[in-house]
């Protein structure tokens, strides 16, 4: 049986005046690994924010597993990693404070973390190859550690579907073959990926599906169907055919 | 010698109920001092503290705990900082300029019509020393009730402030935890009004946890430290301004002022001694 994980319809986001995203539609397949792909401004996080419910549409609905998004959120379905940028990196926190935060959901009310929230931290720090850094303040973090902290909160969240803003910007080689290999195993469990990224040479060697957005959703669906030269072309615009061509 | 310099303040009443209040005033002050800080609060505590002295001077004319007046004013004017903000174009430190000042305006004028029963010296300087029993209770309380659901809800206050995008993806009622930091600040701005005064009470609000937050990359450590400095300058304070027949508020702040300048310099790890140091480590 084949369920939609995320259920995108007709969504229209506007910031005051101006529409950033006019109606979306989607439905993500619980299972696979879907590419948001767009170039900057085209609405990737508009889109990804739109999901989780942090901006309001101006029509439409975004239903996670069957529910409203803030019903999904308070049964801890979704795991949503922001671009980095977002938060304060100078915070007295370290990566084990900032990894145990993915556990708040699961925890009481005084938010006292119990042994499995220790090992669930402890192991979704192995996974991302930050044991050694648990205790290292967040202040003192290379970028792409930066990226595996977080990717490592999203972990220990234990979350059906993982919503990923960027997490390859400026991150090295290493880390992007981690990432990418945490979200091929992460798939292997039956959990939805959705991550946007604009770096078009990794997109096949992991992503099920694509979408590609520039305000609107240009084209949607597998991706030897539809990660075609035309349509990026359509998507990134004339430098990128000319570029194209030219190869 | 020595003893007798330390303990002759305690043979006054006065001053016994002075330190006792100051140091009450100083440790919750010091908690809520780590939110301000790392939320980028600073604004809004002066604001808030200004904003309540309509409801103080209220509360006092009908005889109502000081408290419920700042808390309802304190309170009020948030929404209205928040409304403004959300419905115009007016960008937010403005519009807390604009609401505090009128709020504080609001306070001066009724302060004028009711001169005869509340002392405006007291007000604007605090009063640590002529503080009635009832003040006491009511500051004792409020402290109590502040620094019981700081506490209680400490690592949901932490998220809030570190990253409120992942508290709300988690289902975390962020809203809830901005207005509950906001009244937690109105209530204790009155308590901290008792002890420095109105003018002074950002600095009680801000001060120690800017220079905790200098001394260590702990969260847990910044908050120990944060209280442990708010205390310990109402403790000094006190004494300097016993000895040197001096303004108490005005000791108390000058004394956290201080502690911060030294750690600007000294902090271990994040002074401009030490970042001197290391960047020539480094080389
Ligand atoms: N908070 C905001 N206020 C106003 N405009 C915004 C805001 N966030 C994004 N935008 C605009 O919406 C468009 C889409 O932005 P975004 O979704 O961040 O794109 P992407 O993530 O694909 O780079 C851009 O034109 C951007 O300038
Ligand atoms: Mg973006």
């Amino acid at each position: 049986m084949v369920t939609t994980s995320i259920a995108v319809e007709n969504v229209t986001v506007a910031y005051h005046d101006r529409v950033a995203l006019y109606r979306a539609s989607l439905a993500i397949r619980s299972g696979t690994i879907c590419g948001l792909v767009g170039m900057n401004g085209a609405g990737k996080s508009t889109l990804l924010k739109a999901i989780m419910g942090f901006v309001r549409p101006l029509e439409g609905r975004v239903l996670v597993q069957g529910l409203p998004v803030g019903a999904a959120q308070k049964r801890n379905l979704i795991a949503y990693v922001p671009q980095a940028e977002e938060v304060d990196w100078q915070f007295p926190v370290t990566v084990f404070d900032v990894v145990m935060m993915g556990r708040y959901g699961r925890m009481n009310w005084l938010r006292l973390p119990s042994k499995v929230d220790y090992t669930l931290v402890q192991t979704a720090l192995t996974e991302v190859e930050m044991g050694k850094l648990q205790d290292r303040p967040i202040a003192e973090l290379s970028g792409g550690q930066r990226k595996r902290a977080f990717l490592a909160r999203a972990l220990a969240q234990q979350a059906q579907i993982f919503l990923l803003d960027e997490p390859f910007a400026a991150v090295d080689i290493t880390t992007e073959k981690l990432i990418i290999d945490r979200l091929l195993q992460l798939r292997q469990a039956g959990h939805t990926v959705l991550v946007s990224t604009h770096d078009l040479s990794s997109i096949k060697t992991f992503c099920d599906q694509v979408v590609l957005i520039n305000r609107s959703i240009l084209a949607y669906g597998d991706v030897e169907t539809v990660f075609t030269p035309e349509n990026l072309c359509r998507t990134f615009g004339n430098h990128f055919c000319q570029y194209q061509e030219g190869k | 010698m020595f003893w007798q310099w330390l303990t002759a303040p305690w043979q006054y009443e006065f001053m016994v109920r002075a330190i006792l209040l100051s140091v009450v005033v100083g440790l919750v002050c010091g908690a809520l001092s780590c939110y301000m800080v790392l939320r980028g609060w600073a604004l809004m505590g002066d604001a808030i503290s200004h904003a309540v002295l309509p409801g103080v001077i209220l509360a006092h004319v009908l005889n109502l705990p000081l408290a419920l007046g700042a808390f309802v004013f304190g309170v009020g004017s948030v929404l209205t900082i928040g409304f403004v903000e959300s419905q115009t174009r007016i960008k937010e430190d403005t519009v807390i300029g604009i609401v505090f000042t009128g709020f504080f305006a609001l306070g001066l004028v009724l302060l004028s019509k009711v001169k005869s029963t509340i002392d405006l010296t007291h007000i604007l300087f605090g009063n640590v020393l002529g503080i009635s029993n009832t003040d006491i209770y009511q500051t004792v309380i409020s402290s109590v009730v502040t620094l019981t659901i700081l506490f209680l809800r400490q690592r949901d206050f932490l998220l809030f402030c570190f990253d409120p995008t992942h508290a709300r993806s988690i289902g975390i009622n962020t809203n809830l935890f901005h207005y509950l930091l906001l009244s937690l600040l109105s209530l204790t701005a009155v308590a901290g009004l008792q002890a420095v005064g109105i003018i002074l009470v950002v600095a009680m609000l801000i001060t120690p946890g800017a220079t905790a937050y200098l001394l260590t990359d702990r969260f847990d450590r910044m908050l120990g430290l944060a209280m442990g400095l708010g205390a310990a300058a109402a403790i000094v304070g006190n004494y300097v301004s016993f000895y040197l027949d001096v303004a108490t508020g005005g000791c108390i702040v000058l004394v956290q002022t201080l502690l911060f300048g030294l750690a600007v310099f000294f902090a271990p790890k994040h002074g401009i001694l030490a970042r001197k140091f290391w960047a020539k480590i480094d080389l």
